[in-house]
């Protein structure tokens, strides 16, 4: 690899971008209170709260200006995705965006986009091909009635009367079983470009779910930062301590460096795809790390306490890696990795 | 956000190639053993040479000894540096002691300087931590005794990396030992020559040469004093604060983790890679195509990614701890080999790996340990309350 190239680093948010964080980040503020992730429990949605998310531009802005979207990049969606992760908002956007994006790139189901891209049908897709007859666990697919999926004969459409039945999950995600014998079956691409599509596609997920997964972390770790600040114990408060206060640096580090790593892995997947094609993968494998650490050190630093279903640091813990184990094992991701650098050296 | 390639202009270009051409023809094996050997971070031939091109203050003026090199250009000539694998700890030390002496010095010793210190001729390294005081270094207990015009010092420091290649340390000394802990010290720019001051060499497994200098009854002028008596503290903190990665102009044209060893572990993560794309198990499969191996080695890869763009004081700890665990993970995957020394049958890559591996180790201490960035990340980053101790106000022996 290129060790020394001479290229800029720089992380700073222009304007539009910065319009963008603060507008989400207000919105899903305002809009998601704890209370409102509790109601939606166990399934995971609020439509109420999926039809303000649609009404914000969340779901067309993504798609191409040809199907009614604003173009709005991969980097303008990290940050939505980090903000609706900060309130771990019960919506399957970040599934949907991706599974509309990909309809979007292959063709063929311009309906379907338009009817996306407005929220008023869900989209999906089933993260691993499908092999033979064999079942997959999809997220969103208990709120979605299109479901994608990469099989024998290509990226297949799958339409279903209604969505499969939700499975609860300990990350009140709407997950479900998909059956690749279900529904009405569409093959909309074939050949290798639509495989690397696909590919492209889970990718994106893994890139979205982990600026997600860094919001999560970040939630979490300020619930453990007020409490370590207020808590006291022989007189000082718990934060001034270093057995308390350095997990709690450790976490805020690795936080800091998977929000970085997810934006530049966005950047290049927006601005040269070919060149680092495995970034998405390592923001995820690090953004998937930090959050299950925030959320453990958080809910320790707490004590008892954080343990309790009564509080919010509850929410953020069983989703760190409820959210996050729905892309698989980032084992895989991380063979990807080292293939790219051995591929390199 | 752009982490896009910068188009050259072709003075730029050109500048690129002059950069490269001297240092094929400089940067010999002979420097690299030069180093291995004395681990000096230093390479006096090739210190001199940066210097007469202007190329250790590359911003500076040309008027001033520097090159008036423009931002890229100066980006330039780091990454080449650093591809090069030029040593650079006493060039670092010298940077960051000259923005101190700027501040601080009598004007007319700075102005003395300037041309010689741009020129490669006089060198600083920093006089900072006590034997006993560490990474705390406003402890510092080395006395500074006021005798007419002049002071006189008694004490010791450790870790005075490149004193043995230095003209000037810059001192850390105990004026008032009356006064609250950070008010009564005062910094001194110390000529290395001083009757009275012995330099004694440390060696690190790490590779390092490091020095424990002491000082007995050495006489220095107070106009190598730098600010006021007993304001040693504000003097230090301009550099410190250099050292912490403040103040770097937001152009993107900067590294914005202060990384510490990551070029190192790369190397090592590099080597390794191509050792297991020659390199077969015994039963007969090639390790590159063993997934355990390449889960195992990915995590690694993922860690330095990550070290690179962790900003600023917390990327300090990124890259070293994950340097640290990952390059005794890295040694494991490869097995005996990689801890073959340089020169060894079969080591690898000239032992590249087994170097990166001790080297590792000193990367969490020296700069203020990872636990005194810990305890500043709580309390600036996170805004946890400071502990408070009884040596955080006052100076306890």
């Amino acid at each position: 690899m290129e060790r020394f190239e001479l290229r800029r680093q720089d992380f700073r948010l222009d304007e539009d971008q910065q319009a963008v964080r603060e507008g989400f980040g207000d919105f899903f503020t305002k809009q998601v209170p704890s209370s409102l992730v509790r109601d939606a429990e166990p399934l995971g949605f609020d439509a109420d709260l999926w039809q303000r998310v649609v009404a914000m531009g969340a779901t067309s802005m993504a798609l191409p200006e040809a199907v009614g979207g604003d173009d709005a990049t991969l980097v303008d969606l990290v940050l939505v995705a980090e903000e609706l992760g900060r309130v771990v908002a019960p919506v399957p956007l970040i599934s949907h965006v991706v599974a509309s994006r990909l309809l979007a790139r292959v063709g063929g189901a311009d309906e379907l986009v338009a009817a996306a891209a407005e929220g008023e049908r869900i989209v999906t897709l089933a993260l691993q091909p499908v092999v033979g007859t064999n079942r997959q666990l999809v997220p969103d697919a208990a709120v979605a009635r299109d479901v994608l999926a990469w099989t024998d004969e290509g990226l297949v459409l799958h339409t279903l009367a209604e969505p499969a039945a939700h499975v609860p999950n300990q990350g009140s995600t709407p997950l479900a079983w998909f059956d690749p014998a279900a529904g009405e079956r569409t093959v909309l691409a074939t050949g290798p470009e639509a495989a690397a599509a696909c590919r492209a596609a889970y990718a994106e997920w893994k890139l979205l779910t982990a600026a997600a997964l860094v919001g999560i972390a970040q939630s979490a770790l300020d619930l453990g930062v007020e409490f370590a600040k207020t808590r006291r114990t022989l007189g000082v408060a718990i934060g001034s301590l270093q057995g308390v206060a350095f997990p709690l640096a450790d976490v805020v580090t690795e936080i800091a460096g998977a929000r970085n790593l997810v934006q530049k892995a966005a950047w290049y997947a927006t601005h040269e795809p070919a060149s680092r094609p495995e970034l998405p993968l390592a923001a995820f494998v690090h953004a998937a790390h930090a959050a299950t650490e925030a959320a453990w050190v958080s809910a320790h630093t707490q004590g008892g306490l954080g343990f309790t279903v009564e509080a919010d640091i509850s929410l953020f813990f069983l989703r760190a890696k409820g959210w996050s184990v729905l892309g698989g094992d980032p084992g895989q991701d991380r063979r990807q990795v080292a293939a790219a650098l051995l591929a390199t050296v | 956000m752009d982490f896009g390639t910068v188009e050259l202009t072709p003075e730029q270009e050109t500048f690129q190639k002059e950069v490269r051409a001297l240092f094929d023809e400089i940067v010999t094996e002979e420097v690299h053993e030069h180093e291995r050997r004395t681990g000096d971070g230093f390479n006096e031939a090739v210190h001199l040479a940066l210097g007469s091109r202007g190329w250790l203050f590359p911003e500076w003026p040309v008027e001033d000894g520097g090159a008036a090199l423009d931002r890229v250009s100066q980006r330039i000539l780091a990454l080449e540096i650093a591809r090069y694998r030029v040593p650079t700890v006493t060039m670092g030390t010298t940077r960051l002691v000259w923005a101190a002496v700027e501040l601080s010095c009598d004007p007319e010793l700075t102005a003395r300087l300037k041309p010689e210190v741009a020129a490669g001729r006089v060198r600083f390294c920093l006089g900072y931590s006590d034997p006993e005081g560490g990474s705390d270094i406003a402890g510092a207990t080395l006395r500074a005794v006021r005798d007419g015009d002049e002071w006189v010092l008694n004490g010791s420091k450790l870790w005075t990396t490149g004193a043995h290649n230095c003209q000037y340390t810059f001192l850390i000394t105990r004026t008032d030992p009356e006064a609250p802990k950070h008010k009564g010290l005062t910094m001194f720019l110390v000529p290395l020559d001083s009757p009275g001051v012995e330099i004694q060499a440390i060696r690190t497994y790490g590779g390092e040469r490091t020095n424990a200098v002491y000082y007995t009854d050495v006489h220095v002028s107070d106009s190598h004093r730098m600010g006021d008596v007993n304001a040693g503290w504000a003097t230090l903190q301009g550099p410190l604060s250099a050292e912490h990665g403040a103040g770097r102009p937001d152009d993107g044209l900067s590294d914005i983790a202060m990384t510490m060893g990551t070029r190192e572990f790369e190397a090592a993560l590099d080597a390794a890679a191509r050792w297991a794309k020659r390199t077969t198990r015994p039963d007969g499969t090639l390790v590159a195509d063993d997934p355990a191996f390449l889960d195992r080695l990915g995590k690694l890869v993922v860690d330095t990614e990550a070290s690179w763009v962790t900003p600023g004081p917390m990327g300090r700890n990124k890259s070293s701890l994950s340097y640290i665990d990952g390059i005794a993970e890295l040694v494991d995957l490869v097995g005996p080999e990689a801890l073959l020394a340089h020169g060894a049958d079969g080591a690898i890559e000239d032992g590249v790996i087994d170097f990166a591996h001790r080297f590792a180790q000193g990367t969490a201490t020296y700069g203020g340990t990872t636990e005194v960035f810990k305890g500043m990340i709580a309390q600036h980053v996170l805004g946890l309350p400071r502990l408070t101790l009884p040596g955080s106000k006052q100076w306890v022996r």
